[in-house]
């Protein structure tokens, strides 16, 4: 069973993690502004190639923090305590809300794809920065909401 | 027919002098998931509410019952 100190920092750490995913949701968000910038702008060189790897990695790390809730390093009684049943609720509501996204996002590049070419690349940096950032932004209120009564 | 799960979770724990965090440490989950159940933002699994009833030493029908 966990201790009162293990609930708390648990709950410590839940707080920062519901005021951190809507923040590098953002960061995220900002950073492919910059992406399709330069794309415009400079076409295919090798700081883009750079642009691009750091996109993905960024991308692979916070897929992996939202489906596993984070904070790897912590003891496996402090991680359980932050996988309760509400944070496992509000991802999967996340996650939904993160598909729909995704699925929207698809049929509007469909559209694009009639009247401008897009590339393979291009149509996957946006389907996974619209999904995933929305992902991150519907938890992270999910999760605010639910600290809020306390 | 709209129906709604609401609980008496906040005046039983209450009445056991227990805080939102003891009845989490009882229970073996977070404030946070005791918190929202007792504001009834989040309905818990049957599972969690047996483990509540039996923390509280009262019948699940007695913390949860339908608001219709």
């Amino acid at each position: 069973m966990p201790t009162a100190d293990d609930i708390e920092t648990a709950d410590r750490l839940t707080r920062r993690r519901a005021r951190m995913l809507p923040v590098l949701a953002i960061i995220f968000l900002t950073q492919q502004a910059s992406y399709f910038a330069a794309v415009v702008e400079e076409g295919s060189r090798d700081v883009d190639h750079v642009k691009i790897g750091a996109w993905l990695i960024l991308s692979i790390v916070m897929l992996l923090a939202l489906t596993t809730g984070g904070f790897w390093f912590k003891p496996a009684r402090i991680r359980a305590l932050m996988d309760d049943e509400v944070t496992r609720a509000n991802r999967t509501e996340a996650f939904r809300i993160g598909f729909l996204v995704t699925m929207i996002a698809a049929i509007g590049l469909y559209f694009i794809t009639l009247f401008e070419p897009v590339s393979g690349r291009e149509a996957i940096h946006i389907l996974m920065t619209l999904g995933l950032a929305a992902a991150l932004l519907r938890f992270g209120f999910l999760e605010r909401r639910a600290l809020k009564y306390g | 027919m709209a129906e709604r799960l609401s609980n008496r979770l906040h005046d039983l724990r209450a009445e056991r002098e227990l805080t939102q965090a003891a009845l989490a440490e009882l229970v073996g989950v977070s404030r946070k998931t005791i918190n929202t159940v007792e504001n009834g933002v989040f309905v818990p699994s049957t599972l969690l509410a047996l483990k509540l009833a039996r923390a509280l030493g009262r019948p699940v029908e007695d913390i949860f019952f339908l608001d219709d």
